[in-house]
């Protein structure tokens, strides 16, 4: 079995909406009420293409085998193709020159980054500043470690009517810091942070930056090595891929700061009674039997997406998601959240003044729209704008201008009965 | 689930039979839901300056409220309220199937009305709906008030 070179990928072509969903079978299902499935929940986890599942099939009927043990057939396959996976994302991602550590999505990537950058590195008194659209999952770790450490927080506000960070409240806060965590993409507004002014204040400061790329990731390549983060956490179910898997892209000077922090098979060189010693790539930060089906079923995501060019995949989405903003910002009584500008996420956050936000969810799914109703892992955000929840709507590269539109019908209708 | 020694759908109070009558005649689920906006309007409203940590409905989406209260003859009397329309008209359905009722009635009434009603999203365990936490919550606090 040969290893995996990035010539295998075909040259990009423009994406072509109803060639792309004829891939993606649940698409093609209806729900108990009889209504069409309109799949706008992309931003919680987007759907798999069939060759995704054919993939992970695949491998469980002919190559199911433990990686990195055993010296037959079906363990070198197995081997061969988890680590083709990990050269995938390599090439997607552009980290050639940046380490690639698996995990079971980005909130685990975070806490990898958390307990072991964090506790090899932070003292009490150290800072780690965050923003106020940080997603959960880049909150409480820090939060834990914060309590553990005596680590001080600091936090960076946005601006509630531009929805821009208040980058010179960044400025004054990464002073004297030593890690910045910051959300590339809201997964609430959508909004994308100017991420490469980020990345060189931090520096600058003399900090490291990790960054939650999780909205990202599924329309954007990101560029790691040239983008110059020091850590930065993905997820494989935003981009097509299989759920329970993500990876951490790391920076080689940051690599060798970070020290293990679950130990177990894989993970070592040797072990004595008396002391171990540990992997020195990767694999240290990979204890255990790992995610074998579900790194290949990634693998074989990327491998769907890379016959797509990936800004086509962009427009189209932030298109869809531009119509939804403006045409639910015209009714009456409804607050829509981010500005759906160019770069954004394709992510559109609503809420009706006298409609409850579970109401209208629940509306909506009896017309056949799955939308994300609550306050999207995301509390903090939500209380500086005084609301507990919103509905959002979310597009990527299957939804067509038909399903946009007959979202924005239903919303309409719905508001004018029960309004 | 297993309701064998529950109230089921053989007897269920004549109150509750007409409004199962009217759901399972609405055109579809919007009608249902427009439905369960007016039903909000008939609850016996428990205001918000009496929501309390006692009275809150938790691990449900919207913010709900219920307190069962005993009546002069001493049986269950519902008194609820929510954020939520749907969630307080689903409120007002359980408190007309429950008024009236003894405590042990109360106790082993079956939530599987709700299904047939057509509004079986509503029982779903999805952590986003409250209509079976709000139901049991109110059978438990029935069982206190029998102290």
């Amino acid at each position: 079995m040969m290893a995996w070179t990035p010539e295998r990928w075909p040259t990009p072509s423009q994406l072509d909406v109803n060639a792309a969903r004829i891939d993606f079978p649940i698409l093609a299902r209806t729900l108990p009420s009889g209504k069409l499935l309109v799949y706008l929940d992309n931003s919680a986890t987007t759907q798999k293409p069939q060759q995704v599942i054919t993939a992970m099939s695949q491998y469980y009927e002919n190559s199911n085998s433990n990686v990195h043990r055993a010296a037959h057939t079906l363990a070198a396959e197995a081997t061969q193709s988890y680590e083709d996976a990990r050269e995938k994302l390599r090439h997607w991602f552009s980290a050639q020159k940046s380490r690639v550590v698996f995990t079971s999505g980005t909130t685990e990537a975070i806490n990898l980054v958390a307990h072991s950058w964090g506790r090899a590195n932070l003292q009490r008194g150290d800072v780690v500043v965050l923003t106020e659209m940080e997603h959960h999952a880049d909150i409480v770790p820090w939060q834990m470690l914060a309590e553990e450490r005596g680590v001080e927080l600091r936090w960076v506000p946005f601006d509630l009517e531009t929805f821009e960070l208040d980058m010179g409240a960044f400025d004054v806060a990464v002073k004297g810091a030593s890690l910045v965590g910051v959300v590339h993409t809201s997964n609430v507004l959508g909004v994308r942070n100017p991420i490469e002014q980020i990345v060189k204040s931090t520096h600058a400061a003399g900090a490291r930056i990790l960054i939650d790329a999780a909205q990202a990731a599924p329309h954007d390549r990101l560029g790691f090595d040239e983008l110059g983060a020091d850590f930065l956490a993905v997820s494989a179910h935003k981009m097509g891929g299989p759920t329970a898997i993500g990876a951490l892209l790391i920076a080689e000077d940051a690599f060798t700061e970070m020290q293990p922090f679950m130990g177990g098979g894989d993970m070592i060189r040797e072990v004595h009674f008396d002391y171990s010693i540990f992997q020195e790539n990767e694999h240290r930060f990979e204890a255990g039997t790992p995610r074998i089906a579900e790194a290949i079923g990634w693998g074989a995501a990327l491998d769907w997406l890379a016959q797509w060019d990936t800004d086509s995949i962009h427009s189209h989405s932030l298109s869809l998601a531009r119509f939804v903003a403006e045409e639910l910002r015209a009714i009456p009584g409804m607050r829509v959240f981010g500005r759906q500008v160019e770069g954004d996420g394709a992510v559109v956050s609503f809420l009706h003044d006298s409609i409850h936000a579970s109401d209208l969810g629940m509306m909506l799914d009896a017309k056949g729209f799955a939308v994300r109703t609550g306050h999207h892992c995301a509390q903090p955000l939500l209380r500086r704008f005084d609301i507990a929840a919103t509905n959002r709507a979310s597009f990527w590269l299957y939804n067509n201008e038909q399903e946009a539109q007959d979202f924005v019908d239903a919303v309409k209708d719905i508001c004018q009965r029960f309004a | 689930m297993s309701q064998d020694e529950n109230t089921t759908s053989g007897d269920w109070p004549s109150a509750l039979v007409e409004i199962i009558e009217d759901f399972t005649q609405a055109f579809d689920a919007s009608e249902r839901y427009e439905m369960l906006y007016e039903m909000a309007e008939s609850v016996d409203e428990l205001p918000t300056s009496e929501w309390t940590e006692v009275t809150r409905v938790h691990g449900c989406q919207s913010e709900a409220h219920v307190r069962g209260e005993l009546n002069s003859e001493g049986t269950f009397h519902l008194r609820g309220g929510a954020d939520s329309r749907i969630v307080q008209g689903l409120i007002a359905i359980t408190a007309t199937a429950l008024e009236g009722l003894s405590i042990d009635e109360v106790v082993s009434f079956s939530p599987a009305f709700v299904e047939e009603m057509g509004l079986a999203n509503a029982l779903s365990p999805s952590r986003a709906n409250g209509f079976l936490n709000m139901f049991k919550k109110v059978q438990s606090e029935a069982a206190l008030l029998e102290e």
